[in-house]
C-alpha cells in the first residue's frame, strides 16, 4: 500500500518510544520480561526475607517431602533446604547465563566487526578461525575445557562465553558486510565521509538490534550449557548451587520418588529460557518494525 | 440469456477488502467494468490505485487477508464467485491467462521451462508427459522463443528478463484463454523489449480471437494498445470510454491532471516556464471511510458537493460509451503535443563545469570466491563528455548500459579506471586527500531511491546535517539555520526535522534527498533516476521542483534516465548510451526528434506515445538481446543488433560532429548547419 | 561443478587442519604438560622424559606438530594409558554406535519436522501454526536430559513398554539386536532436532509462499494441494539439506548427552567417561574425529545441494 498521507496528524514520537510500544505489543515478548524479573527477584531478593542454611549439610534432615518440617519444598540428600536451595542456584544460572551471553556477544561482536570491515585475507583467515571452531560441537569443547580448569562460577562464565562467540562473531561480520554497500552509506561517501563515520554513525547503530537480539538468545543459550555442564559432572562444585546443578542431582532420586527435586529446577530452567526467546523475539519486532513503512 | 451482446467479463460492483494488522484496506469501492471478446481494456491508474487489485479479485489471487466482498464478477454469464472450488479452477486455469509484472520472480526457479509451461495442460486436459512438452515447444516457438525445444528443458535463471515474459505469456496461451490479463507486463523491461513484448500480445490478441486486460500505470502503454480503457482512482473505477474518445477529451479532472502531468505535455502548458501541471498531496488512505468524490481533495475544481455527495459513473450523453464520475467535468480537449520543451536558450560559451574524457570503468566479472576472474566486466567504455554551468545534461540507455556508473564515477563514489575527470579545471585524479574531500562540495548526488539511501535511524534533521559536518561547514546555529532553509527550498514543513524516513512518500522523500544534496551548496547534482520510482503526478512535482532550483540556484544537472521523455523534458543536451559507450550527443531537441544513430532511433521508436493512433515506425525495431558486457563486440558495440550493421563496423567508430555528435559509420542524417 | 567441488573441498580442508591446530594446542595447554597429562600422576621423570624424546615433544613446536599431524595422517591418534587401548582403537568400536544413534534421530526428526513445519507454513498465524510452534519452542528451552528422563519416567515407569537404558551390545550388531533398546535415546534425541528443523522449514515454506511464482502457479488454476507439493515443497526444502550439515555440531553435542544419560555406548560416552578420569588422549582424540566428521558431513550436504538445486548447480557450472 502507499505511504499513508496523513502524517501530519500523526504525532511526533522518538525512536525509543516507537520502539517501546512495538515491544508492548508482542504479549509473549511482556511475559517474557516478567518471569525474567518475578525469578531474578525470587533468586536475589528472596534469600533476604527467607534464610536459609545452604552451606552446612543435615543429615537428619534428608529426603523430607514438601511440607514437612517448615521445607516448603521439601529437603535433598544432604539436607538443604529445597526452597533457599532454588534461590541459590538461581542466581548461579541467572548470573553465569548473562555474563556468559555477554561475554559471547562483546567477543563476538568485536571479531566480528574486524573481519566485516577489514575483508581481504584477514577477513578470511579470522572467518576460517571461526568455522574451525565451530565445527568442534561446543559441549565436546566445554568439556575439553572444564577438564583442564577447574570449574568455578568465573570460570565457567568464561569458558563458554570464549567459544559461544563463534554464531555472534558470523552475525555481526554478515551484518557488516550488508551495511557496508547499503546505499545511505554511499550517499554519505557521495559527502566525503570517512569509513570511520561509515562505522560511527551508520553501520553500528544499524547493527546493534542485530547484536542486542542475538545478545537475548546467547544468554538462553548459556543457561542450557550450564546446565548440561552440571549434568556432565563439571558443574560448580558444592555447596554452591545451580538449577542445571539440582536437577542432574535430581535425576537420581526419580527412581525413589523424590519428585521435588526434579520437577521445580527443571521447570525454572525452562522458564527462564523460555523468557529469554520471548523477549529476543519481542526485540526483534521492536528493530524491525518501526523499520517499516507505514 | 440475451443473445445480442453479452460481454465476455462484467464487473457488477465489485468490491474488494484486505485485512491488515491495523484495519481493513478497502481497495476495491463497486467498481464496474466489462470486456468483449476480442478487445483489448486498458486499465489505467498510480499507485494504490486499485488497478492490481481488480485483476487479482477476477484471478482470484488476492494476497494473503484480500478477499472480494461484494459485487459480481460475470465470466460468459455465469458469477464466478458463486462456482464451487473446482469449477472456478478449471475456469481461471484454462479460460483465463495471466501475465505478471516481474518476470523474474514469476517462475518458479526449480522447475523445466517446458515443465511450468505445460503445466495447465497436465493438469486440466490430463494429458501425457510427451505430449505435454510437444505443445510446450510449439506454443514457445509462437512466442518467439529461440530454440524453443533447448529451452523446455532449460531453467528460467538462464534466460533474460524478456525471455522470460515470453515464457510466462507462452504459460498463459498454452490453455488458449478466452481473457487475457497482463499486469504490467513491461514495466520491469526496457523499453526495446517492452515494445517487442507489447507487439507479441497484440498479435497473439487477434490470433487466438482473446480480450486482454492490459493493466498498467503508463499512459503511452495504453494509448497504443487498448480499444477502451478505464481509469481508476482510490479503488473506483472515474472514468471509461473507447481510447481514442478518453485521450481527445477526458472528461474526469483526475484523467486530465495525470495526462497534463506527463513531461510530453510541457509545452502546452501555458505559463511559458515549462512547468509541469502537477497534483498536490497524495491519495486518500483507503483503510478510513470516505465520502463524495475521492479525488476532490485535490481536485481545483472541487465544490463543497463534491465532498460530500458520491458521484457515480454517468455516460456522457454521446452514446459512445464514455462515462465519468465528475461533477465538473472537463469541456476542451486536453492536448498532448508530440513536440515537447522548445529548444531552450543554448548556453553561452562559457568555460564547462565538468569535463570528462576518455572515462573508463571495469570490473572483476564473479568476483565471489578465491580469485576466480573469468573476465573483466567493461561498464564505462571511454565516455568523453562536458556539463555547462547551468546545464542540464541527460544521459539515457536502458538497463545495463553504464549510466550509473558514469554518475558514481562523476560523484567520486568510485576511482575510475582511467580517464579524467575534471571539475571546474581541476582533474579531481591530481587532487591530494584533502582536495578530493572539498571536492564533494562541487558534486552531489541524488538517488531513484531515497529511502534506501537514508539511514533509516537517523532523523530528518540529522540526515540534512550530515554533509555540512562532513564538510565542517558552519557551527551547530549555522548549521541548524542552513537545514531550515533547505526544507524552505524544497517545500516542506519544519515540523518534518523531527521525523524519520519511515514516515514520509515517496515524493516527500525525494524532495528531502534534494535539500540533502543541496545542503553543501554544490554547483553540480548528479540524479540518478530521481523519478523513476514515483508516479506520473508525484513526478512532476519533483520535476518542477529541481527546474526552479536549478534556475534559482544556477545549478547544473548530470540527469541520468532510462525514460526518454523525462529526459527530454529536463535536459539542454542528451547523451545516449549503449553498452559502456556513449554513441550520440547533442541537443535534446536534436536528439530527440532528429537522432543520427540508429539506436537512439530505435530507443525512440520503442517509446509508447500517448497518442491514441500514432503509429510506431516498425522498420526500426532491433531484435534480440543486450550482449553481455564481459565480452562485449569489437569496433561498433551496437552493430550485433543493428539493422544498418555492415563489415566496416567491426572497427570502431569515433564519436564526431559539431553540437550533435554521434559515433555510427552510417549515421541516419547530417548534422543540421551551425545557426 | 568440478570448480564449485575443488573450491568447497579446499575449505573443508583448511578448516581440517586449523582444527588439528587446534586440538595440538589444547595438548600443550594440558596442566603439567602434555606427558604428565598423559602418562599420569605416578610416571617417574625418566618415563616422561623417554615419551617426551620418543613423542618428540623436546622439538621445535613447529617440528612438532609436523610429527603430530603425520601421526594423525597415520591413524594414529595416540594411546589411552587408562584403557590400555590405543586411541583409535576405542573410537572404532563406539563410532558406528554413535553413527547409528546420529542418523536414526535425524531421519526420525525429518519424517516429523518437514509435515510440521509445513502445516504451520500452510495455516501461519492460525492455531495449528501457533500450536505447533509453542510445542517447538518448549522442546528447545527443556534441557535434553530432562526432557530424556520424562521420556523415562513415561514409557519405563508409568507406562513401561520401554527399557530406561540403551541397549549394551558390543557391536552394532548385537545393539540392532535389541532394537527396544534403540528407542528411546534415538527419539529423546530427535525432539530437540525436530523442534529445530520445523522452524526453518515454517520459515523457509513461508518465504517460498510468498513467492512471486506460487502466485503463477496459483493462476494455472492448480490446486493448492498442487501448488503446495508440485511448487513450494521442493524450493521450500531443498535449503533443509544445508541446514542438516549446519546442525551436526549441535547434534553430537546432543548425543554426548543422551549417550550418558542411556548409558548409550557410543563415542559421547567414551568422551564423558574419559573428561572424569582426565583421559587426555580419548578427549582429544574424541574431539578431532568428531569435529572431523562434522566438516565431512557438512561437506557432503553442501555438495548435495548444490547437485540437486538447479540454481546452484547451474550457477556453479557455468563459471
Amino acid at each position: 500500500m502507499t505511504a499513508t498521507p496523513h502524517e501530519e496528524e500523526a504525532p511526533v514520537r522518538g525512536m525509543w518510544r516507537q520502539g517501546f510500544e512495538v515491544f508492548c505489543e508482542n504479549r509473549l515478548a511482556l511475559v517474557g520480561v516478567g518471569i525474567f524479573v518475578l525469578l531474578t527477584a525470587f533468586s536475589f531478593l528472596g534469600p533476604v526475607f527467607y534464610r536459609t542454611d545452604q552451606v552446612h549439610t543435615d543429615l537428619t534432615q534428608v529426603f523430607l517431602t514438601p511440607g514437612t518440617g517448615g521445607h516448603p519444598f521439601g529437603t535433598d540428600g544432604v539436607g538443604y533446604d529445597q526452597f533457599g536451595r532454588l534461590m541459590l542456584g538461581g542466581q548461579t544460572s541467572i548470573v553465569v547465563g548473562l555474563a556468559a551471553g555477554l561475554l559471547a556477544t562483546v567477543v563476538g561482536t568485536i571479531w566480528g566487526a574486524i573481519a566485516g570491515f577489514a575483508g581481504g585475507w584477514l577477513d578470511a583467515v579470522m572467518m576460517r578461525v571461526v568455522d574451525a571452531m565451530m565445527s568442534i560441537p561446543a559441549l565436546f569443547l566445554f568439556m575439553l575445557m572444564a577438564s583442564i580448569v577447574t570449574p568455578t562460577v568465573p570460570m565457567l562464565i568464561v569458558i563458554i562465553g570464549a567459544f559461544a562467540w563463534l554464531g555472534p562473531a558470523r552475525l555481526v561480520r554478515g551484518e557488516a558486510l550488508t551495511l557496508r554497500t547499503r546505499e545511505y552509506v554511499m550517499a554519505m561517501r557521495g559527502m566525503g565521509g570517512t569509513g570511520g563515520r561509515a562505522v560511527r554513525r551508520h553501520i553500528i547503530p544499524n547493527a546493534i538490534g542485530t547484536v542486542i537480539v542475538n545478545a537475548t538468545f546467547q544468554v538462553a543459550d548459556a543457561i542450557l550449557y550450564v546446565a548440561y555442564l552440571s549434568f556432565l559432572g563439571l558443574g560448580v562444585p558444592p555447596p554452591a548451587a545451580n538449577w542445571g546443578g539440582m536437577l542432574s542431582d535430581g535425576l537420581s532420586d526419580t527412581f525413589s520418588g523424590h519428585w521435588w527435586l526434579l520437577y521445580p529446577p527443571g521447570i525454572a530452567i525452562i522458564l527462564i529460557v523460555l523468557a529469554f526467546n520471548f523477549i529476543g523475539d519481542g526485540l526483534r519486532d521492536v528493530f524491525e518494525v518501526r523499520l517499516r513503512r507505514r | 440469456m440475451e443473445a445480442t451482446h453479452q460481454p465476455l467479463l462484467r464487473l457488477r460492483d465489485l468490491s474488494t477488502d484486505i485485512a491488515l494488522r491495523r484495519g481493513t484496506v478497502h481497495a476495491l469501492d463497486q467498481v464496474n467494468l466489462q470486456v468483449d471478446q476480442g478487445e483489448t481494456l486498458g486499465i489505467v491508474g498510480e499507485s494504490g490505485s486499485g488497478k492490481t487489485m481488480t485483476v487479482l479479485s477476477i484471478m482470484g489471487l488476492l494476497p494473503h487477508g484480500g478477499s472480494v466482498v461484494g459485487g459480481e464478477i460475470l465470466f460468459d454469464g455465469r458469477d464466478l464467485r458463486g462456482l464451487e472450488a473446482q469449477e472456478l479452477r478449471r475456469v481461471r486455469g484454462v479460460e483465463m491467462g495471466m501475465v505478471f509484472q516481474d518476470p523474474l520472480t514469476s517462475l518458479n526457479p526449480t522447475m523445466r521451462i517446458g515443465a511450468q509451461v505445460a503445466e495447465p495442460l497436465r493438469v486440466h486436459q490430463g494429458i501425457g508427459k510427451a505430449e505435454a512438452r510437444d505443445r510446450a515447444v510449439e506454443i514457445l516457438r509462437r512466442v518467439g522463443m529461440p530454440r524453443p525445444d533447448k529451452i523446455v528443458d532449460d531453467y528460467p535463471h538462464q534466460l533474460s528478463g524478456g525471455m522470460r515474459q515470453r515464457v510466462v505469456i507462452a504459460m498463459a496461451l498454452i490453455r488458449s484463454p478466452r481473457l487475457l490479463i497482463a499486469d504490467e507486463p513491461t514495466t520491469a523491461l526496457d523499453v526495446t523489449t517492452q515494445r517487442q513484448i507489447l507487439e507479441l500480445i497484440d498479435d497473439l490478441r487477434e490470433e487466438f480471437k482473446m480480450a486482454v486486460i492490459l493493466v498498467t500505470h503508463d499512459l503511452g502503454v495504453i494509448a497504443g494498445r487498448a480499444d477502451r480503457v478505464a481509469v481508476m482512482y482510490a479503488g473506483r473505477v472515474v472514468e471509461t470510454g473507447t481510447t481514442a474518445e478518453l485521450f481527445r477529451s477526458p472528461r474526469h479532472r483526475y484523467t486530465e491532471a495525470l495526462m497534463r502531468a506527463l513531461p510530453e505535455s510541457a509545452a502546452a502548458d501555458a505559463d511559458g516556464q515549462g512547468r509541469l501541471y502537477s497534483i498536490p498531496g497524495l491519495p486518500p488512505d483507503l483503510s478510513r471511510p470516505l465520502t463524495g468524490c475521492r479525488f476532490a481533495p485535490r481536485c481545483r475544481f472541487a465544490t463543497d458537493e463534491c465532498r460530500t455527495t458520491d458521484v457515480a459513473l454517468t455516460p456522457d450523453g454521446a452514446g459512445s460509451g464514455h462515462e465519468f464520475a465528475c461533477l465538473h467535468p472537463v469541456t476542451e480537449p486536453v492536448a498532448i503535443t508530440a513536440s515537447s520543451a522548445a529548444p531552450r536558450a543554448a548556453s553561452g560559451a562559457a568555460e564547462p563545469l565538468l569535463t570528462v574524457r576518455d572515462l573508463v570503468k571495469e570490473y572483476d566479472a564473479g568476483g565471489a570466491g578465491v580469485r576466480k576472474v573469468s573476465g573483466r566486466v567493461s561498464a564505462v567504455a571511454g565516455v568523453s563528455f562536458d556539463v555547462a554551468p547551468g546545464e542540464t545534461l541527460g544521459i539515457v540507455g536502458e538497463s545495463g548500459c553504464g549510466k550509473s556508473t558514469v554518475g558514481r564515477l562523476v560523484a567520486g563514489l568510485e576511482p575510475s579506471t582511467s580517464g579524467q575527470i575534471i571539475v571546474d579545471g581541476t582533474d579531481v585524479a591530481t587532487l591530494g586527500r584533502a582536495a578530493r574531500h572539498r571536492m564533494h562540495r562541487q558534486v552531489q548526488l541524488m538517488f531513484q531511491d531515497s529511502y534506501a539511501a537514508m539511514n533509516p535511524r537517523m532523523r530528518i534533521d540529522s540526515i540534512l546535517t550530515e554533509p555540512l559536518e562532513i564538510q565542517r561547514v558552519g557551527d551547530a546555529a549555522a548549521r541548524r539555520a542552513r537545514v531550515s532553509e533547505l526544507l524552505d527550498q524544497v517545500g516542506l514543513p519544519r515540523r518534518a526535522l523531527e521525523r524519520y524516513p519511515h514516515e514520509f512518500s515517496g515524493g516527500q522523500l525525494q524532495r528531502i534527498g534534494l535539500a540533502r544534496s543541496l545542503a553543501l551548496r554544490p554547483r553540480l547534482i548528479v540524479a540518478d533516476e530521481p523519478v523513476s520510482a514515483l508516479d506520473v503526478s508525484v513526478q512532476a512535482q519533483v520535476l518542477n521542483l529541481m527546474r526552479d532550483l536549478q534556475r534559482g540556484l544556477g545549478l547544473s544537472y548530470v540527469f541520468i534516465s532510462h525514460d526518454l521523455s523525462v529526459v527530454d523534458y529536463m535536459a539542454d543536451r542528451i547523451g545516449v548510451m549503449y553498452l559502456g559507450k556513449l554513441v550520440e550527443a547533442g541537443p535534446a531537441h536534436q536528439v530527440v526528434r532528429a537522432p543520427r544513430h540508429p539506436y537512439t532511433q530505435a530507443l525512440l521508436d520503442a517509446v509508447p506515445s500517448p497518442h491514441p493512433g500514432h503509429a510506431s515506425n516498425a522498420g526500426t525495431a532491433i531484435r534480440g538481446e543486450l550482449p553481455s558486457a564481459v565480452n562485449p563486440p569489437t569496433g561498433c558495440r551496437f552493430r550485433t543488433r543493428c539493422p544498418l550493421a555492415q563489415d566496416i563496423c567491426a572497427t570502431e567508430p569515433p564519436l564526431e560532429g559539431g553540437t550533435h555528435q554521434v559515433a555510427c559509420h552510417f549515421p541516419l542524417r547530417q548534422e543540421p548547419p551551425e545557426s | 561443478m568440478t570448480r564449485y567441488l575443488l573450491t568447497r573441498l579446499g575449505q573443508a580442508l583448511v578448516i581440517v587442519i586449523l582444527v588439528t591446530l587446534i586440538t595440538f594446542v589444547i595438548l600443550h595447554l594440558l596442566p603439567g604438560g602434555a606427558a604428565r597429562a598423559i602418562l599420569g600422576k605416578e610416571a617417574t621423570l625418566q618415563q616422561i622424559a623417554a615419551f617426551n624424546h620418543e613423542m618428540g615433544y623436546d622439538r621445535p613446536l613447529w617440528e612438532q606438530y609436523a610429527m603430530y599431524l603425520q601421526r594423525l595422517v597415520q591413524g594414529d591418534l595416540g594411546y589411552s594409558f587408562q584403557l590400555n587401548q590405543s586411541v583409535a582403537e576405542a573410537i572404532v568400536q563406539r563410532l558406528p554406535k554413535t553413527m547409528l544413534l546420529s542418523l536414526a534421530s535425524t531421519l526420525l526428526a525429518v519424517v516429523v519436522a518437514v509435515p510440521l513445519g509445513v502445516v504451520q507454513a500452510v495455516r501461519r498465524n492460525r492455531w495449528p501454526d501457533y500450536t505447533i510452534n509453542a510445542l517447538s519452542l518448549l522442546a528447545y528451552a527443556t534441557p535434553i536430559f530432562f526432557m530424556g528422563l520424562m521420556m523415562i519416567i513415561l514409557f519405563s515407569q508409568v507406562w513401561p513398554v520401554l527399557p530406561p537404558e540403551a541397549s549394551q551390545g558390543f557391536t552394532l550388531a548385537e545393539m540392532l539386536a535389541d532394537p527396544a533398546g534403540l528407542v528411546l535415546p534415538t527419539v529423546t534425541l530427535a525432539i530437540l532436532t525436530v523442534a529445530v528443523y520445523s522452524r526453518y522449514i515454517r520459515s523457509s515454506m513461508v518465504d517460498n509462499l510468498n513467492e512471486n511464482y506460487v502466485r503463477t502457479a496459483r493462476s494455472k488454476g492448480l490446486s493448492e494441494g498442487r501448488v503446495i507439493v508440485g511448487h513450494t515443497l521442493r524450493n521450500g526444502l531443498f535449503p533443509v539439506i544445508t541446514l542438516l550439515g549446519m546442525y551436526l555440531p549441535a547434534l553430537f553435542s546432543g548425543a554426548l548427552v543422551v549417550e550418558r544419560l542411556f548409558n548409550f555406548p557410543g563415542m559421547g560416552l567414551l568422551f564423558w567417561q574419559a573428561a572424569l578420569k582426565r583421559d587426555y588422549p580419548i578427549l582429544l582424540g574424541v574431539t578431532l574425529l568428531i569435529s572431523v566428521a562434522t566438516v565431512v558431513g557438512a561437506l557432503v550436504a553442501d555438495v548435495l545441494y548444490a547437485a540437486v538445486d538447479p540454481r546452484v548447480r547451474l550457477r556453479a557450472g557455468r563459471s
